[in-house]
């Protein structure tokens, strides 16, 4: 995660249309927001495509960015997490239409769980919540990092982790229970 | 159905934070979090605690040649206008027989400028490389509501890019974006395009092909809204450019 400190700082300056601030605000944080969008899509030509469109939006947005509804970090991944599942969601209609759906689906299903949960598990130690693990069961933790990390909807989750749609539903929201229960134990109620 | 419920708010905020709300339903919470404060606080709540979740990710980097697309996207410089010689009869042939129904001052003014823009540069509006006959593109030219041609889009027929390049600087309201519509000929409603600068040239993504979105599609049309657009969005503003788009092919 790139140093928060000066983000603000160049958001502004980005928002008075300093070309230069909005240079650096991308160098600093775009092997991140790569990192996002490549995660989700998991193909590196659409990933730079939403990159583009996100940064290009970041630029004509600036000026409406927020402070009170989280740090410029959280505002940029956003943009690039909802326009990732947008080309994601899209790119698999359109595959719908067509045969081979078949074979991404099978992509998506063989290593679905294992990396996702993992980042979930480093993210949370990082966060010192690591009592989380013992309060997310191992399914509520994989389906949490499957929809957060790779985008998926409660049936893909389902297919992914070979349960029925209502206990895949059901784990992403007593996944979610948990880890605001978790937040507030340490002092972290949103905003 | 009331979304402004507390907990029905709640619960959706978080699904819609996390990403499991899918299709029409997040299409319409989208427009519930523009126009609801609360729905929005609730959106950020969420997202903030879902942010947690960053922490570990390994930062990849993209080539550089993003930022230079990026660059280009934005900020790339206005191209100079010389004439030039290139056999382009049959797109102006077409443009010519929309804009007539349009009336013949705005329709020949259109052409005009069309000839010269083609001729002098086709790689300027994406139609590229410079070839002895045009490819198949969708092209729109829109006016603005002087009459004045303000905006060239085009797209290679399979092409999954648009290249926009405005004739004159678009005078964007503050806190507003200028938002591109394609408008179906049926009557449908029109859907999201993509944001265009205020000036200059910009290269927006499609999310699909040309030739899929833009089949149906009889006029290009820009409004000033507060917020991109998203699919399933409609206009909320009148329109500021509006144009034919037309099959070059």
């Amino acid at each position: 995660m790139p140093m928060e400190e000066s983000l603000p700082e160049l958001l502004a300056r980005v928002a008075l249309r300093d070309r230069r601030a909005f240079e650096r605000l991308y160098r600093a944080t775009c092997a991140h927001l790569f990192s996002v969008s490549l995660r989700i899509l998991r193909n590196e030509s659409r990933a730079d495509e939403v990159l583009q469109e996100a940064y290009v939006n970041i630029w004509h947005n600036a000026a409406g960015y927020n402070a009170a509804a989280g740090t410029p970090m959280t505002w940029m991944i956003n943009i690039v997490r909802n326009r990732s599942i947008d080309v994601l969601r899209a790119h698999k209609s359109e595959l719908a239409a067509t045969s081979e759906i078949g074979d991404e689906a099978m992509n998506v299903a063989a290593d679905a769980a294992v990396e996702p949960q993992r980042l979930l598990e480093d993210s949370l130690i990082k966060a010192k919540i690591n009592e989380c693990m013992q309060a997310l069961s191992s399914a509520q933790r994989q389906a949490l990092a499957l929809a957060y990390y790779r985008g998926m909807v409660h049936t893909d989750i389902a297919i992914a982790l070979n349960a029925p749609l209502g206990t895949a539903k059901g784990w992403v929201r007593r996944g979610l229970d948990q880890l605001r229960s978790c937040l507030e134990g340490v002092g972290v109620t949103g905003l | 159905m009331n979304y402004l419920r507390p907990e029905r708010l709640d619960n959706l905020a978080r699904e819609y934070a996390l990403g499991t709300l899918a299709g029409r339903a997040r299409r319409r919470f989208e427009r519930t979090i523009r126009s609801s404060r609360a729905a929005a606080m609730a959106v950020d709540i969420w997202r903030q605690r879902l942010s947690v979740l960053d922490l570990a990710v390994a930062p990849v980097q993209p080539p550089e040649s993003t930022w230079h697309s990026i660059e280009r996207r934005l900020f790339a410089a206005p191209d100079r206008v010389t004439p030039a010689a290139a056999p382009f009869g049959g797109a102006l042939q077409a443009l010519r027989g929309w804009f007539s129904a349009r009336g013949l001052a705005g329709a020949l003014l259109g052409a005009l400028l069309c000839v010269v823009l083609l001729r002098a540069q086709p790689g300027l509006i994406g139609l590229e490389p410079r070839v002895d006959v045009l490819p198949a593109s969708y092209v729109g030219l829109l006016l603005d509501n002087a009459g004045k041609p303000t905006l060239v889009a085009s797209s290679r027929r399979h092409g999954r890019q648009l290249t926009v390049k405005l004739l004159q600087p678009l005078v964007v309201p503050s806190g507003r974006v200028a938002q591109l519509w394609a408008l179906p000929k049926d009557g449908a409603a029109p859907f999201p395009v993509g944001v265009i600068p205020a000036q200059g040239s910009s290269h927006l993504a499609l999310p699909d092909e040309s030739e899929k979105l833009f089949f149906s599609v009889s006029q290009l049309a820009v409004s000033f809204e507060k917020a991109p657009a998203s699919a399933g969005d409609v206009p909320s503003d009148a329109y500021a450019l509006i144009g034919h788009c037309v099959k070059v092919w």
